[in-house]
């Protein structure tokens, strides 16, 4: 042996020093797995628990001052940041199936909110991984966002649903899988569960504002009834008594004459009133049933005109009519929008003075919907009584109601009617510049008369 | 004055107004603004100039933002820094060159910076931290803080700093310049002489591994350790093969440490330089980077995240912070928070966040941002680029 005993020692450090190497690394790549697995596991515990905290927390929106609508953007912020995923949308099938209108997104896909898409046949829990088929429903899917790894829960009962995106698949975002339908599906049923109890909250509120609105036309009513009523029935019952054989007064042939005519006047008007009171109060009670179809816009227009141009030439008013596009076609029940347009035109021919005219004009609206216009220069109203206006037997000027007839139920009536429609009544007035009545009709109430 | 805010929203408009509600002042002389990435990054300066008129923003993306009021990384934070008073606002210096050479773009940002900077003066260098994301390309801190300082000069200074990014993700950053929103841009923002830093750097990793030699290296691509396949290497010590997506799941569990100093002295956390590995690659055996300051030759080590390393870290770290500010009237604390460091990446089981903004004295305002990569003065020596780190500076003003 030619080995030193130093050179001996030294081989002995090195395989000392091999060895402790070694065991470092070995017990290194121990530790190291060690940690990553107790990281592992924790990130699958944290995904666990992220199911019952977004839970939890959305449950509290419940308890917000949100309305239904408002309350798809602050449950996406939830779900997005417990989901760390890149987008979250929610939708909501519309009427015929198959085809989704985005309600609420955010994060990657904002501007998507409003848009509609189609995805036939809908599954009710799918997810995408780099190794799906992009393929129905996939294609559809993934087109949402348009982020390739998505995660979808439909309830077909309600017809909403959710959907989470991420880019990649690395990283805190990791691979979608079957294990997460309790997430998704949880996030959803929740949704549904809050939204519902807003939207049940919101027509409890609702029908409470209508009682009460109810209750305080009624007393109105009452008020108002009994002063109506009175006045043309002291009238009938005066002139009537006045007329009696055993009457005292003995009235010439004349006056019998003329008295017979004020209680024709009072009683017609008191008809009138009856008709309007009954009409009103079956509105009040329920939406009136249309019986609506597609009628040339300009036809009705005109027609209506034509009724009131009698009344406007006795007050020496005119009402004109302005151009229509002769292809224009509205959905309407046609005795009931010719009543909204006649009360509409009564009112501006009623409220304007001799030698005035009323337009009465029709425009298509941005929306596609129309917008049928009638426009007095008479007396007006201040801005802050049109709502007034707008609610029973509310004459503004009692003088004017006393002198120019009417009950103060024409416009209730025609926003009744209106409403019925789909669509809505607007006023802008101001004393002493007349008085604009828009009628607004929705798109889907509108269009161009088919070709042949 | 120094003020911050911090909310979090997913319409930006409505995240800027609730911050500025927040703010103790309505109009500051300039804003640091740390914006969650999912926030459209125009519709959020422009909701900023709405509420704050023409002060100029600085600032940018950031994977989520720490307030005393909440933290996050959903990306829908906002988190403000508000200077009211010249006495305390920074002046700010811009480079929009970064894309071009990151090196040059540090140097000339640098050498402006030296204009303007006295010695030992607190310096917030912020930038953009992804260049490319198809394939995925840092701008590498490394290569901009060298051009810093190559372009400052030896003069001490106080360097700190964070790699601004949209998401944990690494999807992308883009940055406030002051007027617009910009990417390739480094913005350093040079502090008043009469402010001092105090920081303190948090760790969480251990060695696990004996030293190796880096024997080939291309930039930030490590292909040998020892004379074998840098990624071989690594799988045998984690025991599994990393190819495919799995590669970036290195991110979340290896980092490769250069220990400074006696490299047989004692574990000390605040000795090692972390480079995290943004993938693997295994057509070359070769590991990538986030930085490429290694060199053929560097002695590294296999680390392991440590999760309950790095919460002990922290609470050692805001200690000290409290410990040295203590009687002092702090104006600001900055919190530069590794992305990485988030639970929902790290898997830690506190997120260590909350630590910082709970342990941290309640007198100090404070505000943080989770970053790409975290810059700080290293070893009472010149700032270096940092991984899976956090940085929290109290500003307070010179004793």
């Amino acid at each position: 042996m030619s080995e030193t005993p130093q050179g001996a020692l030294i081989g002995q450090l090195e395989r000392e020093l091999a060895y402790y190497r070694r065991e470092c690394n070995d017990l290194g790549a121990r530790l190291l797995r060690l940690q990553e697995e107790q990281s592992q596991t924790f990130r699958e515990a944290r995904r666990s628990r992220t199911v019952a905290k977004l839970i939890r927390e959305a449950y509290r929106l419940a308890d917000g001052d949100w309305t239904p609508q408002e309350i798809g953007v602050p449950m996406l912020e939830m779900i997005i940041e417990n989901a760390l995923c890149d987008g979250a949308a929610l939708l909501h099938e519309e009427a015929g199936g198959e085809r989704f209108r985005v309600t609420h997104a955010i994060g990657a896909g904002t501007e998507i909110t409003g848009h509609r898409v189609a995805i036939p046949s809908p599954p009710e829990f799918f997810f995408t991984t780099a190794r799906t088929p992009i393929e129905p429903p996939a294609y559809e899917l993934t087109g949402i966002l348009r982020l390739p790894y998505v995660l979808w829960a439909y309830d077909r009962p309600t017809g909403h649903a959710l959907i989470l995106g991420s880019r990649s698949e690395s990283n805190v975002s990791r691979p979608f899988e079957p294990g997460d339908q309790e997430l998704i599906e949880g996030a959803l049923s929740v949704y549904i569960d809050i939204m519902l109890r807003k939207q049940a909250e919101l027509d409890l509120r609702s029908a409470k504002a209508a009682a009460e609105r109810a209750s305080a036309a009624r007393a109105r009513f009452l008020a108002t009834l009994t002063h109506e009523l009175r006045s043309p029935l002291n009238a009938i019952l005066g002139f009537a008594e006045m007329m009696a054989p055993e009457s005292r007064y003995n009235p010439s042939l004349e006056d019998r004459g003329r008295y017979s005519a004020l209680i024709l006047d009072a009683a017609q008007y008191l008809l009138k009133l009856a008709d309007g009171l009954l009409d009103y109060s079956h509105l009040e009670q329920a939406l009136p049933s249309l019986a609506p179809e597609w009628l040339p816009a300009g036809q009705v227009l005109a027609s209506t005109v034509a009724l009131g141009a009698g009344e406007g030439q006795v007050r020496g008013v005119e009402i004109r009519l302005g151009l229509v596009e002769p292809a224009l076609e509205l959905c309407i029940d046609p005795v009931r929008f010719r009543q909204v347009l006649h009360n509409l035109i009564g009112n501006a021919v009623k409220f304007s003075p001799d030698g005035a005219a009323v337009e009465v004009s029709l425009a298509r609206a941005e929306d596609g919907g129309a917008t049928v216009t009638v426009r007095d220069n008479g007396v007006g109203m201040r801005p802050e009584d049109i709502p007034r206006a707008l609610e029973p037997f509310q004459q503004l000027d009692q003088q004017a109601a006393r002198s120019l007839g009417g009950a103060g139920l024409g416009l209730p009536i025609a926003k009744r009617l209106l409403e019925a429609h789909g669509g809505e009544l607007l006023l802008d007035s101001a004393p002493g510049h007349g008085t604009t009545a828009m009628i607004r009709l929705p798109a889907e109430r509108v269009r161009e008369r088919p070709q042949d | 004055m120094i003020s911050v805010s911090y909310a979090k929203h997913s319409d930006p408009a409505v995240a800027v107004r609730l911050c500025a509600a927040g703010l103790a002042q309505a109009a500051p002389q300039l804003l640091l603004a740390f914006c969650g990435g999912k926030h459209d990054p125009l519709a959020a300066r422009a909701a900023l100039r709405e509420v704050f008129g023409p002060v100029p923003v600085f600032g940018g993306s950031a994977a989520g933002a720490i307030g005393r009021a909440g933290f996050g990384y959903s990306g829908f934070e906002l988190g403000l820094i508000a200077f009211h008073d010249p006495a305390v606002t920074p002046q700010a210096v811009v480079t929009r060159d970064l894309l071009r050479d990151e090196h040059a773009a540090g140097a000339g940002l640098g050498a402006e910076v030296a204009g303007i900077a006295g010695e030992g003066d607190v310096v917030l260098l912020l930038f953009d931290s992804v260049a490319v994301t198809a394939p995925l390309r840092l701008h590498p801190a490394s290569a901009i803080v060298d051009g810093f300082h190559a372009g400052f000069g030896a003069r001490p200074l106080c360097l700190l700093g964070g790699g601004l990014l949209t998401d944990m993700n690494l999807s992308g950053g883009w940055v406030f310049d002051g007027e617009a929103v910009v990417k390739h841009a480094a913005v350093a923002l040079v502090f008043p002489p009469a402010l001092q830093a105090e920081t303190a750097v948090m760790h969480g990793c251990r060695p696990v591994s004996a030293f190796m030699e880096i024997t080939r290296i291309e930039g930030a691509e490590v292909y040998e350790l020892d004379g074998r396949p840098a990624l071989t290497v690594i799988e045998r010590m984690l025991g599994l093969p990393l190819g495919g997506a799995k590669g970036h799941e290195l991110t979340l569990c290896a980092t490769l440490g250069e220990k400074q100093g006696d490299p047989f002295a004692p574990y000390d956390e605040n000795a090692y330089v972390n480079r995290l590995i943004l993938r693997a690659n295994p057509e070359t055996g070769s590991v990538t980077l986030f930085e490429k300051d290694f060199a053929r030759g560097t002695r590294v080590q296999i680390m392991s995240r440590d999760n309950s390393l790095m919460l002990d870290s922290v609470r050692r770290g805001v200690q000290e912070i409290n410990r040295v500010v203590a009687g002092t009237a702090p104006l600001l604390g900055l919190y530069i928070d590794c992305a990485g460091r988030g639970s929902a990446r790290s898997g830690a089981p506190v997120e260590e966040a909350a630590l910082v903004r709970d342990g941290l004295d309640p007198a100090v305002p404070f505000l943080g941002f989770y970053s790409g990569v975290e810059v700080a003065p290293f070893a009472q020596g010149r700032s270096r680029p940092l991984d899976w780190t956090g940085v929290l500076t109290v500003l307070r003003r010179r004793g």
